[in-house]
């Protein structure tokens, strides 16, 4: 009876294994390795790669640069309202794109919230690749803050107030105390901002558009090339793939990294003798 | 491949559940792939049969690598010669047309009355992909007018039709080519431009079943309700020219 319990665990483990990796798999099997960098190498495969690193590196810098305070202000201040404050910064990660899509026209097109301000002041940001960096940077952040907010709440208060207490100012707090402690959270948080950052399709397509070389990024080049010359398709795919593995990859090693590398920091951190 | 086709079958028939029967009779069952542009009159048809609907470059795509389609529709020769060149589907019929449109926001913030306007600087104009029909003609009529430079303008290339509506119904762009049909089922939030006819713009509309139909007898009757009275009387209504 146990070991008719056993192999049915084995087998449906079995099963959610081949149902999660299968389609992947086929992915690599469908086109040869020749073909596969051959298809890499095309104008709207190499657009593609372009324009999403890109429009993803600006998102990116703006996510971290703006998170980061952002975060360690919810993390740090008490206030009436914090709960729900963190709890609608996180609503767009659970918000379907096509939403988030929909909003950010809402907002931003001349018909928008914000249209006839922006359209005095000449800007226009749908259908552009400013676009991009705003669907991209909406459907991120909430990844990197939510885990930002987290690691800035886990550190130990009574190091802050030992930094403090031997004359370091907030600010220096912050930046040798605090962040180097968060260092493992921030780090996943900033990888999984950027992993699905790089997946966004959904709002882009809505709010951005899709032009090859200024607003189609590579999810959006697997769509479009689907039925031109399905092999870049794959192709972009695979790529895809491979940069998610790298970013998992990467999200399992970090931990013992920087446990070294704060743990080193904080030695000299609160004295301030560095 | 045959895996994923087999994984939308899955999906489309959840998709078909709950649908009432219309007038016409019932189509619970039938799935039918048809092009963006058909969606209101094809739902008004026949309201309990599956309908896929998207850019008809997409769809012959997905029947090419196994869909379920029973019924093909598309927005132009192209695809359906093309299928049944392959042996995928029956002689194709053509059952309706359509014409080439240009249509801009209700306030029109450009200030768009003729296509000459469109090559003006930072007008932001938005047509269907290559090889996507909508797109294909509107690319075909520009050439057509010696017009290709307004290409220039371009800001994104839709996947469909109702893609180019609603970048413009919703003021995401100034302007962009549809079918006189699509104009009007979007009713007062865009306004339409004529655009001079070509004979390479006219816009015809195959209608075939497909070869491997598992409802051949539904997909039959489909495809001679949309060719017969009633289906010309609800083509011609939603704007569509007779074939």
């Amino acid at each position: 009876m146990r070991r008719a319990f056993d192999i049915a665990l084995a087998a449906a483990a079995g099963l959610a294994l081949a149902f999660l990796l299968l389609p992947l798999l086929a992915l690599f099997v469908r086109i040869s390795p020749d073909e596969l960098l051959a298809a890499l190498a095309s104008d709207a495969a190499l657009d593609a790669l372009w324009v999403s690193l890109k429009t993803g590196l600006v998102a990116h810098v703006f996510v971290l640069g703006v998170g980061t305070p952002a975060a360690y202000f919810l993390a740090t201040k008490r206030f009436r309202g914090r709960g729900a404050l963190i709890t609608l910064v996180e609503l767009p990660l659970v918000l379907p794109p096509a939403v988030a899509g929909i909003a950010l026209l809402a907002l931003f097109s001349r018909r928008g919230l914000l249209g006839a301000e922006l359209d005095a002041l000449g800007v226009q940001l749908p259908l552009t690749q400013a676009a991009v960096v705003i669907a991209v940077a909406f459907v991120a952040a909430p990844f990197y803050v939510r885990q930002a907010v987290a690691s800035f709440e886990t550190v130990d208060p009574t190091l802050i107030d030992a930094s403090r207490t031997l004359g370091a100012s907030p600010a220096r707090t912050f930046w040798r105390v605090a962040l180097p402690l968060s260092a493992t959270g921030l780090g996943a948080g900033s990888a999984l901002a950027w992993a699905r950052g790089t997946g966004e399709f959904g709002a882009t397509i809505m709010f951005a558009g899709s032009l090859q070389g200024v607003t189609q990024t590579l999810p959006l080049a697997i769509y479009a090339q689907l039925d031109i010359d399905p092999d870049v398709a794959v192709a972009i795919g695979a790529l895809l793939v491979l940069v998610s593995l790298t970013v998992l990859l990467s999200l399992k090693l970090l931990p013992s990294w920087t446990r070294f590398t704060s743990a080193s920091l904080i030695r000299s951190a609160p004295s301030g003798s560095s | 491949m045959r895996l994923l086709a087999g994984l939308l079958a899955a999906a489309l028939a959840a998709a078909s559940c709950g649908d009432g029967d219309g007038s016409a009779g019932s189509f619970e069952g039938l799935t039918v792939f048809a092009a963006a542009s058909l969606t209101e009159v094809f739902r008004q048809l026949a309201p309990s049969a599956t309908f896929n609907f998207a850019g008809s470059d997409e769809l012959a795509t997905q029947i090419r690598e196994g869909a379920p389609a029973d019924v093909y529709a598309a927005a132009s020769p192209r695809y359906p010669d093309e299928l049944f060149a392959e042996g995928l589907i029956d002689e194709p019929r053509v059952f309706a047309t359509n014409r080439l449109v240009l249509i801009v926001p209700a306030d029109n913030p450009a200030g768009i009355d003729s296509l000459d306007d469109l090559a003006a600087d930072e007008v932001k104009l938005v047509v269907g992909a290559e090889g996507v029909p909508v797109g294909d003609y509107a690319r075909a009529a520009l050439e057509a007018m010696d017009r290709a430079d307004v290409l220039e303008n371009v800001v994104s290339n839709e996947e469909d039709v109702k893609g180019v509506v609603g970048k413009v119904a919703t003021g995401a762009a100034d302007a962009g080519f549809v079918y006189a049909t699509d104009a009007s089922a979007a009713g007062d939030d865009v306004r339409a431009i004529e655009v001079p006819q070509d004979a390479r713009t006219v816009v015809r509309y195959p209608i075939a079943v497909a070869v491997e139909a598992e409802n051949e007898p539904q997909a039959r009757a489909f495809v001679e309700l949309v060719l017969g009275e009633e289906g010309q009387a609800a083509l011609a209504e939603a704007g569509f020219g007779r074939p």
